[in-house]
């Protein structure tokens, strides 16, 4: 046995393959761009002001509404508010999420809220530098329209204001409003209530100068962000269906593995482990979001794709390095910690970020690490470490990727001069490594035109009729197109049970099958290298 | 200044109070300043808790609005309190926005009603800046879930939800725009008053458009810009009235005089093409007459004489050449104020000369 599929391919059933795989391809894209709704939405929530009268102790929380039946005590502004002689404890901003006459859903998967003040500019009430403000916040639940609210989390968090008022300050321009930065507020990781009511309070003490010198703030706003319902079961679909063809290709694969009479060898398994973790995001377990109540999918969300973007890349790593045709002994995984070390090492520094972030998030759906200033230098030193692991791996990547080629114009040289054997063997390399390379970067440039188009266009193209959701498209198309990547290399890579000359040669050569079975796949077999050596030996003297 | 904002507020309050008079319908009433209800109805008065679910029927009422705007009004409880809040926001901004000017914005019913009349660049920005309140009132009033029906308004209850769970509703500014354009409705496209009213009105509704920010957040893995959320911002509408002010300036006037016999106007500079829609290019302002000078007391304004002017700033043009007088007084009034948020102002009081300019008679 020797050799991978792809070498022992016809022309024409390679182009099948191809043309069939553009297929799935382009049904990939027309899936999100033509059913499936934008990916995700953002609703504008505007504070209702109320005045809480109950003087003194309370018995357990009181929830105010911003409208509907009982609804709260309003107030338009802070003037009235002023001659009211109301205390600024005593006013709460209040939301209910979604907007009347709507309800939310476990479809839409998770929530995450923003925060911005409207700050008016007051000559005599001016944001401070690096003013903080605290809010006491909290957040309630329910599941129909009459029954009591049941809270979910309440926490008091401080958040930077970050705001510069675009205009002179004088006194011509009181009233106008600064811009302030958005201000991450909440996330949650499941949606599996239909109601929800947030609560604001903005307390004052002025002898622990809390929510001192933050200006006239004048309203509250939140965006409230969620993913669609139709995008999530368009994704759910698209997920159980490609879990089966995933892994049905990998039990092949792996069985043609087996079925050999050498063990299998490092890029081989490199292979099926990127299979493994390909299924493993593929795996739908969101389908039991419906159902229960886990806030931890968010999280386990961006796990599995960690583990499928460091799989990834080590995969191109590893795949350069065994066709690197240098006759160094590799085949380990070991031989490679130089260049997967980033790749781990960045990986970590990215899952530490995640977990203070939305691991943090679990117990307290307020909580950010942007808010302190300690969490923002943790943060953006971890994001930092990962960046510079991700330069790393990609100068390994590249000076990688000039080896093999500078290997290969080397040995194309020398190539008409070797037996047929040897020459098919190499000839095979080279094809195998430079289908690669081409398919991968045309998947990467792919994913990087689309991502430009998405985040350049307003998000859909009309389309006479049609409305093309380009976002949606993005995520499915680029989705669809990774698994088959996946679906491609375990199926053109798995080892052919066609040896090498049995189409092409006449069997000029009848001692090479002896030869033919020491290379394999890789050249490096257990006992290969020695062959090798022994070979290029042989060549250098004639 | 805090006291100085509430007194302010209490001022503009009582001349929109002050504009109680009842105004003879004028040909064209669209609505908020340039509708013929009195601007006394403030929303400052009005209670939304007061009494049965039919309450808003009445606000409605006393709103002097068209049979189809009242249709639209009493459909939704949260549409008349809007309505009145577009009505404050875009008279207290056009107060503002003409301050230091002739016309100061007077909404007294009868000045108001005579400036409606006719086509002057006033009575542009009176449309302009009454459709782009009502736009602006309307987009805010759904992010604060005061109307039942907004976006994904069209279809009936059931489907609605379905839409929402399937692909969210539109943005509220969308929402708004539509309404505001039913609101004020389409006219008859004869008469070229109606037309660049109906121009001007749309005008206003551009601006607010175009001061539309996109923001985005990101939010995929780990917070990277894998996944993007953008979503369209509502300008502060003081920005609005800037805008607004600044197209008041440089507003077209409209070659009315010979083309009115055909009711075909055109822009001075456009050559005259289909008639389809001959205005709509353009984002200026357009008017028809020239503005009388505001300086003597008129059937458009009271006149400027007894204006408070700032010397040096404005007190030649305000006062058209005529002088000014200048009175000093002691006034004792807060200042150095320690404000902290909401409600609590510490100030020491300070006693002032000041001067005061007043535009002679």
């Amino acid at each position: 046995m020797a050799g991978a599929i792809i070498e022992n391919m016809s022309t024409k059933k390679l182009v099948i393959v191809g043309v069939v795989l553009l297929l799935f391809q382009a049904f990939a894209f027309m899936v999100g761009g033509l059913i499936a709704p934008s990916p995700t939405t953002a609703v504008h929530y505007l504070a209702t002001k109320c005045v809480d009268n109950q003087k003194g102790h309370h018995q357990g929380r009181k929830w105010f509404m911003p409208w509907g039946p009982n609804q709260c005590d309003k107030i338009r502004d802070f003037d009235e508010a002023m001659a009211k002689r109301i205390e600024a404890n005593n006013i709460v901003f209040s939301v209910h999420i979604p907007l009347p006459n709507k309800e939310m859903s476990p479809w839409f998967q998770f929530m995450l809220v923003i925060l911005q003040f409207d700050i008016a500019f007051k000559m005599y009430n001016q944001i401070k530098d690096g003013a903080m403000v605290t809010i006491d916040v909290s957040l309630a639940y329910r599941d129909d329209t009459v029954s009591e609210w049941t809270e979910m989390a309440h926490s008091v968090e401080q958040r930077k204001l970050n705001c510069n008022l675009t205009t002179a300050k004088i006194v011509e321009n009181e009233g106008r409003y600064y811009e302030c930065d958005l201000l991450p507020f909440m996330e949650v990781g499941t949606v599996s209530h239909k109601y929800y009511l947030v609560n604001i309070r903005l307390p004052v003490y002025e002898r622990k100068k809390v929510n001192v010198g933050i200006g006239e703030i004048k309203d509250i706003r939140l965006v409230g962000i969620h993913q669609n319902g139709g995008f999530t079961k368009v994704w759910f679909a698209m997920k159980t269906f490609l879990t089966p063809s995933i892994l049905i290709i990998m039990i092949w694969y792996w069985r043609r593995i087996t079925m050999m009479s050498r063990p299998p060898v490092l890029l081989e398994k490199v292979i099926f482990a990127l299979g493994i973790s390909m299924t493993f995001i593929n795996i739908p377990v969101e389908w039991f979001s419906i159902g229960f109540d886990w806030t931890w999918m968010l999280l386990f969300g961006d796990i599995r794709q960690g583990i499928f973007y460091a799989m990834l890349l080590s995969f191109w790593i590893i795949f350069c390095g065994e066709h690197l045709m240098d006759q160094a002994e590799r085949n380990r995984f070991s031989m490679y910690w130089k260049q997967v070390g980033p790749i781990v090492f960045g990986s970590f520094c990215l899952f530490i970020f995640d977990m203070c972030e939305r691991g943090v998030q679990l117990t307290n759906p307020f909580y950010s690490i942007w808010a302190s200033d300690v969490g923002t230098e943790l943060a953006m030193a971890f994001i930092i470490v990962a960046g510079i692991c991700a330069c790393l791996y990609f100068l390994f990547l590249c000076f990688m990727v000039f080896q093999v080629f500078r290997n290969i114009s080397g040995k194309r040289s020398s190539l008409p001069a070797m037996t047929k054997a040897r020459r098919l063997h190499y000839e095979g390399l080279i094809f195998r490594f430079k289908f690669l390379m081409l398919v991968t970067l045309a998947c990467a440039a792919m994913t990087v035109i689309f991502f430009i188009i998405s985040q350049v266009n307003e998000g859909h193209w009309h389309w006479g009729d049609y409305t093309v959701q380009i976002n949606s498209a993005f995520f499915t198309g680029i989705y669809g197109m990774w698994n088959l990547y996946v679906f491609a290399l375990m199926f053109l890579y798995a080892p052919s049970h066609k040896r090498y000359g049995d189409e092409q040669s006449s069997g000029d050569q009848g001692g090479n099958s002896g030869e033919d079975i020491q290379l394999t796949t890789t050249i490096t077999h257990a006992d290969g290298p020695t062959e090798v050596y022994r070979m290029m030996g042989k060549e250098s003297q004639e | 200044m805090p006291d100085g904002r509430v007194a302010v507020r209490a001022w503009s309050t009582l001349t929109l109070i002050a504009a109680l008079c009842s105004l003879p319908p004028p040909s064209h009433a669209y609505f908020g300043l340039t509708g013929n209800e009195p601007l006394s109805i403030l929303p400052l008065s009005f209670q939304p808790e007061d009494g049965p679910a039919r309450a808003h029927y009445k606000l409605c009422d006393r709103l002097k609005l068209e049979k189809k705007q009242r249709r639209m009004c009493r459909r939704d409880p949260g549409v008349a309190e809007t309505l009145m809040e577009a009505i404050s926001l875009s008279a207290l901004e056009c107060q503002y926005q003409f301050r230091f000017e002739r016309w100061n914005c007077t909404l007294e019913g009868r000045y108001r009603a005579n400036i409606l009349k006719r086509g002057f660049k006033e009575t542009a920005f009176l449309y302009a800046i009454s459709s782009a309140g009502l736009t602006h009132a309307m987009a805010k009033a759904c992010s604060a879930g005061r109307m039942e029906r907004c976006t994904c308004d069209e279809a009936p209850d059931l489907e609605n939800r379905k839409a929402w769970q399937w692909g969210g509703c539109g943005d509220n500014l969308k929402y708004s725009n539509k309404f505001v354009k039913d609101f004020l409705g389409k006219r008859s496209n004869k008469d070229l008053r109606a037309r660049v009213d109906m121009h001007n009105s749309h005008v206003g509704m551009k601006v607010i458009k175009a001061g539309v920010d996109t923001t985005c957040k990101c939010h995929g893995v780990s917070g990277s810009c894998t996944v993007q959320t953008c979503w369209r911002q509502l300008a502060p509408f003081h920005k609005i009235g800037m805008v607004l002010k600044q197209r008041y300036e440089t507003a077209l006037k409209v070659a009315s005089a010979t083309n009115q016999a055909k009711g075909e106007g055109e822009l001075p500079h456009t050559p005259p093409r289909t008639r389809a829609e001959p205005f709509s290019r353009t984002s200026d302002l357009l008017h028809i007459e020239d503005s009388p000078n505001f300086c003597q007391a008129s059937i458009y304004s009271a006149g400027t004489a007894a204006r408070k002017c700032h010397k040096d700033k404005n007190c030649d043009a305000i006062c058209c050449g005529r002088g000014h007088n200048t009175q000093s007084r002691v006034l004792t009034r807060p200042c150095q104020c320690q404000v902290r948020w909401c409600c609590y102002v510490e100030c020491k009081q300070c006693t002032q000369k000041e001067e005061v300019y007043t535009c002679k008679g």
